[in-house]
């Protein structure tokens, strides 16, 4: 099918269009990041929150990943990584640290714990937490003390999780 | 056999005209643009919404499934009629359309017309955040296909389509009838538009 319009004519109509938003049928619609039980979760404190998306996004340039791969690696969307990593009021779907902890072979419970998704009645992992948040920055390369503060978190996620979880 | 027309846009930055093409299928090179373009432009925007800390609710509107729902849904245009518009090598809009439903305007009701069932501009045409589109003029690119399709077809310009919420002024601006959200669950109360044989011969004159 030909459609034979003057220069003009579909000038006319781009500029009649101006900045409108076009689209149409379900389809058209972009799966953004679920915002899956933000209001019916409790706000889990925002320290262990801070932490949860550094912990991911240090995991992440550990295992020399991008963001698309991590999301490939674990079967998740890279825009809901991204949100992760980079809003710390965002609490992840369930599945998401489920995905994430099987790829990062570190305990659920206490990721779900870190994550804002159970409830972290020690104050152990919090305090924790503070300390890894506040030494790892998020940088492009991962320093030698972003790596031992990984190092000593992801021990303290193991060691302490099948115990404290219960 | 594919057929290409020539359009013309406008760049969204400078206001200067932009030939381009409007053609009359979607084919693997959309889905690969949709892939490895779209998609990461999108994600893109995500990462800059949550950077200038824009709150959620004013983020682009989205649906209840995932991006892997999304994407085998696209590849499955293949199989339907469809239209797209390349600029600058790349896919700047996609749409497709169904022959089979009935009109339900009162004017025109049970008559057969074009259904748009898909139609979306690239991310970077679309007007979120308040910045400009590249491209201006991508949805009546397309929107001009549907209608010439129709008027082809024998349907006299009849088309209709469920809007989505932000593009919902795009269409009553067009002139459609604008019959209110859609009673069907399977919608998600998007509103239903139509534009009647009346509308559609206005639209597609050459002034």
């Amino acid at each position: 099918m030909r459609l034979e319009r003057s220069k003009e004519w579909w000038l006319a109509r781009a500029r009649q269009e101006g900045d409108a938003a076009v689209g149409a049928g379900l389809l058209a619609a972009n799966p953004a990041v679920e915002q899956h039980g933000l209001e019916a979760q409790p706000a889990p404190a925002e320290e262990t929150r801070i932490a949860f998306g550094r912990f991911v996004n240090l995991m992440r340039r550990r295992r020399g990943y991008s963001v698309e791969q991590l999301a490939e690696a674990a079967c998740l969307e890279a825009s809901e990584l991204l949100v992760i990593e980079e809003d710390r009021h965002y609490v992840p779907q369930l599945r998401t640290v489920f995905e994430l902890a099987r790829t990062f072979e570190v305990p659920q419970q206490r990721l779900l714990q870190l994550a804002g998704l159970a409830v972290a009645n020690d104050d152990g992992l919090r305090k924790e937490a503070v300390r890894f948040a506040a030494r790892s920055e998020s940088m492009q390369r991962l320093t030698s003390e972003e790596s031992s503060a990984l190092e000593a978190f992801v021990a303290v996620l193991s060691e302490q999780g099948p115990k404290r979880a219960r | 056999m594919v057929d290409v027309s020539t359009i013309y846009l406008v760049d969204g930055a400078t206001g200067s005209e932009v030939r381009a093409e409007l053609r009359d299928s979607i084919e693997d090179a959309q889905l690969v643009d949709w892939q490895l373009k779209w998609r990461p432009a999108h994600d893109a925007l995500i990462r800059e919404l949550i950077q200038k800390g824009v709150s959620r609710q004013q983020w682009p509107q989205s649906s209840h499934w995932d991006w892997r729902r999304k994407a085998a849904q696209v590849q499955g245009l293949l199989a339907f009629r469809g239209f797209c518009v390349l600029a600058d090598g790349e896919t700047q809009g996609m749409a497709q359309v169904e022959l089979t439903k009935s009109a339900r305007a009162p004017v025109q009701a049970g008559k057969p017309i074009v259904y748009i069932e898909y139609l979306e501009a690239a991310p970077w045409n679309s007007p979120e955040l308040g910045r400009a589109p590249r491209y201006r003029g991508v949805g009546t690119a397309l929107l001009s296909a549907a209608i010439a399709l129709s008027v082809e077809e024998g349907f006299k310009g009849r088309i209709g389509l469920h809007s989505l919420p932000q593009a919902e002024d795009f269409y009553r601006r067009r002139g459609m009838v604008d019959l209110g959200p859609d009673p069907d669950p399977g919608h998600q109360h998007l509103r239903y538009f139509e534009m009647t044989a009346e509308q559609a011969r206005a639209f597609l004159t050459e002034e």
